[in-house]
């Protein structure tokens, strides 16, 4: 008689389960988007670079993708920028302190940070992009002294808009970074920079084209012109980094939803050089 | 060479066997049209089936599986993957469809282990049966290099017809352990003689021309075509016809999208996490929340699943994204056909 099929031992049968993570502080920071502090329930700290992502998940409702927006040098906690628009984001924001949600992740390939030691550093941020930078950012504050001169300009439509807006004044206040803001509508309080981000450009010093390394998160269309202004000033395009938003579905490179062209945006991305985007054409459509 | 000879009648007993251990999916005759499905005797299947409307995928990769369960318990929640551990038979698999199956062994293994669809393949034993001529019109598995398989199978059956007999006789190829043990433990068949490996010999000098070239370029120059079509106007023409409605993609062996849905109990305490089919030709398969679709146009769309067929899906793993079987142009409610669309480019060039 026959012999019963080998007996397969499967390795890695937890690929799609979330993890309980307890909400520990909720920030409300505009109209559309909270500010989610959050640790496992476990004690387990992510472990993540800046740049990654994780799927967020309401059992029962469903998963989506958010970027974390805070840096792994404050490795206790992790933090989340949530914008409502679907109907699992929508549940998060009628959660409250102390609930728990399911975290998958840390998904994806972020900024290689160990590239940007000892360089100067420009960092363009337009919309929610902020949140995948702030990342970055904080990073590059909390080891400073690896870096040389750091450049950030931020650039919403309208005020209200605006995320982080009390680190932007820590930030802005501290002396560490060089930061401009702009906005493209502003309201009868706004008392700042007007236009679209790239008009910041004309108050950078000049730059050294060799030892800087620039970052750029934001929407497709405002990548183009940003990219334009940067080859401009002669960096060189292997020194450019910028992240993309997809429909991220299984996160680990299988459901086909976040490609662009022949990229897994979840797991070749979301952070890519620009010499890589330029192979990519959806990438800035 | 050939490993045994199986009469058709020894074949059924073997199957028949085979049953008591595994379930059983094949090609199975409705309504004049062939479909794999599960069955319990050998007899219940046909394996002079032309082509099954839609590819075995399913039955590794089913149109809806669960994921994992999950409880919610005092506030948080516990969640327990689900692991399919039933052996199976697929009786009756051509080699475009082997060819397909050994893509998705690539993708569900690579980076990250998929276990939800590795377990089932494990457990999951593939006996092919070879094809001397086209199954049908249409089809360019020839230009694809996927009309033959010398891997991916436990057990390949060559249908060498025995003159004057009318049941099939089978030249059988090991490509497993498991295919030999099945074979050779159930005490079927003989050895192959000088005269079967004859006649297998001719079989594969009449299959050489059995087959007609459809594409007017290499398979291995598709990529390049591709690359060179990126703005052909060929695609937004082509898609003003197609009605979106994923026929292609649903009937495609190499498809292998997916969406992830929940599912709960009416109180939502309990419940599923779901992965169904998707395809890259429906209207919000690139579109995130929010209402932003990164291919709003059904020409973008249709772009994307023939440069993923043909070039990406190539690139990146080294196998054929496309086997040629031509269920998509087949299944086309606008009669969309990846042949012409093909040779069409080719004249662009």
């Amino acid at each position: 008689m026959l012999a019963p099929p080998i007996p397969y031992k499967p390795t890695n049968a937890e690929l799609y389960l979330p993890k309980p993570a307890r909400i520990l502080r909720i920030t409300q920071l505009t109209e559309m988007e909270k500010h989610y502090e959050l640790a496992f329930l476990d004690g387990h700290r992510l472990n993540h670079q800046p740049g990654q992502f994780v799927q967020v998940s309401i059992l029962g409702v469903g998963e989506c993708p958010i970027s974390i927006c805070s840096s792994p040098t404050r490795p206790d906690t992790f933090e989340l920028c949530i914008r409502r628009a679907g109907s699992v984001t929508n549940r998060i924001h009628a959660l409250r302190e102390k609930d728990i949600i399911g975290i998958r992740g840390p998904l994806g390939h972020g900024f290689d940070v160990t590239e940007m030691h000892g360089k100067d550093i420009l960092m363009i941020a337009g919309g929610l992009g902020m949140a995948p930078l702030r990342s970055l950012v904080q990073y590059v504050l909390d080891e400073r002294p690896r870096f040389g001169q750091f450049h950030l300009l931020y650039g919403c439509r309208e005020p209200k808009e605006l995320l982080f807006t009390d680190d932007l004044t820590r930030w802005r206040e501290s002396g560490d970074v060089n930061l401009k803001i702009t906005v493209d509508r502003p309201d009868e309080q706004w008392r700042g920079r007007v236009g679209v981000v790239t008009t910041l450009f004309a108050d950078l010093p000049k730059l050294n084209p060799q030892d800087t390394v620039v970052v750029i998160v934001g929407p497709p269309v405002m990548f183009k012109f940003v990219v334009i202004e940067v080859l401009a000033r002669r960096i060189p395009q292997s020194s450019i980094y910028c992240s993309l938003e997809r429909r991220m579905k299984c996160g680990i490179g299988k459901c086909g939803h976040c490609q662009a062209n022949h990229v897994y945006v979840c797991i070749d991305g979301p952070v890519f050089k620009y010499g890589q985007l330029k192979a990519m054409r959806e990438a800035m459509e | 060479m050939l490993d045994r000879m199986l009469t058709h009648p020894e074949l059924l007993e073997l199957v028949n066997e085979l049953a008591l251990q595994r379930r059983i999916v094949g090609p199975v005759a409705r309504d004049g049209r062939y479909f794999y499905e599960e069955v319990t005797r050998a007899t219940d299947l046909d394996l002079t089936f032309n082509y099954c409307v839609y590819s075995p995928r399913g039955a590794l990769f089913p149109p809806q599986e669960t994921l994992f369960v999950f409880k919610r318990t005092n506030g948080t929640f516990t969640a327990e993957p689900v692991i399919d551990v039933r052996p199976t038979a697929l009786v009756g698999v051509h080699p475009c469809d082997i060819h397909a199956i050994r893509l998705l062994d690539h993708v569900f293994e690579q980076d990250q282990r998929d276990e939800h669809y590795l377990s089932r393949r494990a457990h999951t034993m593939i006996v092919g049966i070879d094809c001397q001529r086209p199954c049908t019109e249409g089809v360019f598995c020839a230009d694809m290099e996927t009309n033959a398989a010398d891997k991916g199978f436990d057990v390949m059956l060559y249908p060498l017809s025995d003159p004057g007999a009318t049941e099939p006789l089978y030249g059988v190829v090991y490509g497993t352990s498991i295919g030999r043990d099945w074979v050779l433990y159930g005490r079927r068949g003989r050895i192959p003689t000088a005269t079967d490996e004859r006649t297998f010999e001719q079989y594969q000098r009449h299959k050489t021309d059995a087959f007609p070239r459809m594409l007017r370029m290499k398979a291995d120059e598709l990529p390049a075509l591709l690359d060179r079509s990126y703005d052909s106007l060929l695609w937004e023409a082509t898609a003003r016809r197609c009605y979106s409605c994923g026929s292609c993609n649903l009937s495609c062996p190499t498809c292998y999208c997916f969406n992830i849905l929940d599912e709960t109990d009416l109180s939502g305490t309990t419940g599923r996490r779901e992965r169904t089919w998707d395809g890259c030709h429906l209207r919000e398969f690139a579109e995130v929340a929010g209402g932003h679709n990164f291919r709003p146009k059904a020409g973008s769309r249709l772009r994307h699943r023939i440069y993923r067929k043909a070039k990406w899906i190539r690139q990146r793993t080294g196998l054929p994204g496309c086997v040629g079987c031509a269920r998509c142009d087949r299944a086309c409610t606008a009669k969309i056909n990846s042949v012409e669309i093909y040779n069409q480019l080719a004249e662009e060039v």
